[in-house]
């Protein structure tokens, strides 16, 4: 496929906590993974090119991929989610980019 | 800036936090026949928690100067069906606001910090609410002037107290927003979002 026929991709970086620490990457990968199927839903997941790009443990950051007209929608998502099995959960967007490395 | 329903500690941030008690304009209703009493009211900031107005009221507020008020915390209160049912109605009103030419204002009406959000984040908030780029860029002059402040001479939002925000959760993207031209002696732009 040519490149011009993919999805264009934003990568959103992100600043995550569970009770004011940073979770361990399977908690984090499941809370971010099940956060965002309750939101978008599985055709929404599909069309948003939705991805865990990585995830550090030891500082709670990490970055998600989307499709880069629905990025807005991405971080809305982000924002909406505030506890997590009834604890207090915060999943801040931090920036914005075409690339992973300039994050 | 942000309009929230605590006293903020006066942490230094990249915005503004006003708390809701020092607005003497600011007023909330649970329906839109309680919402009916303060359209008339000269710049008022109109709260209706059921996102329920009456189009005819849209026009009375909008000759009074002003807004109404779409809150976060609303939605983050809400789980499955009746958060989309709610976002649902808050899409509906953007659209009735903008055809009757009223004001709105997305703030988070948080009650404690963690219920704080950044810029970027209202900024998606309202993107997903249906806000234009425009309607988003209108933001700063539009909240001081129905805050009390005035951009144009330069006077700081009142009638309530300014307070720095709690929260550093402001990204690249949104100082990109909070880099608008100014002229000197102006007031420091804020990161609210205001459409018409």
């Amino acid at each position: 496929m040519k490149p011009t026929e993919r999805f264009k991709r934003r990568y959103i970086s992100f600043s995550l906590s569970l009770a004011g620490k940073p979770p361990a990457y399977g908690e984090a990968k499941e809370m971010v993974h099940v956060h965002f199927l309750s939101f978008f839903g599985e055709s929404g997941i599909s069309s948003l090119a939705f991805k865990l790009v990585k995830y550090d443990a030891q500082s709670g950051r990490g970055v998600i991929r989307c499709e880069r007209s629905r990025a807005d929608e991405a971080i809305f998502c982000m924002a909406c989610l505030c506890d997590w099995k009834g604890a207090g959960a915060r999943l801040a967007p931090l920036s914005t980019s075409g690339t992973i490395k300039r994050l | 800036m942000d309009i929230v329903r605590f006293e903020p500690n006066g942490r230094e941030g990249a915005g503004g936090a006003l708390p809701v008690s020092s607005l003497p304009n600011f007023f909330e209703s649970a329906d839109a026949k309680s919402a009916k009493q303060h359209c008339r009211k000269k710049s008022a900031l109109l709260h209706a928690s059921g996102y329920e107005i009456d189009e005819g009221d849209l026009i009375e507020l909008a000759r009074a100067g002003g807004a109404v008020v779409f809150a976060f915390s609303d939605v983050l209160a809400e789980r499955g069906f009746r958060r989309s049912i709610l976002i649902s109605k808050m899409r509906l009103l953007i659209s009735a606001c903008r055809k009757r030419g009223t004001s709105f204002v997305f703030v988070t009406l948080a009650k404690d910090e963690a219920l704080m959000r950044g810029a970027r984040e209202l900024s998606a908030f309202a993107a997903v609410l249906g806000a234009t780029d425009v309607e988003r860029k209108d933001a700063e002059k539009r909240l001081l002037s129905i805050t009390g402040g005035s951009a144009k001479a330069g006077k700081p939002a009142g009638p309530g107290k300014m307070l720095p925000a709690g929260g550093q959760l402001v990204g690249a993207p949104a100082s990109a927003l909070l880099a608008l031209p100014r002229k000197p002696g102006n007031p420091p732009p804020s990161a609210e979002m205001v459409g018409k």
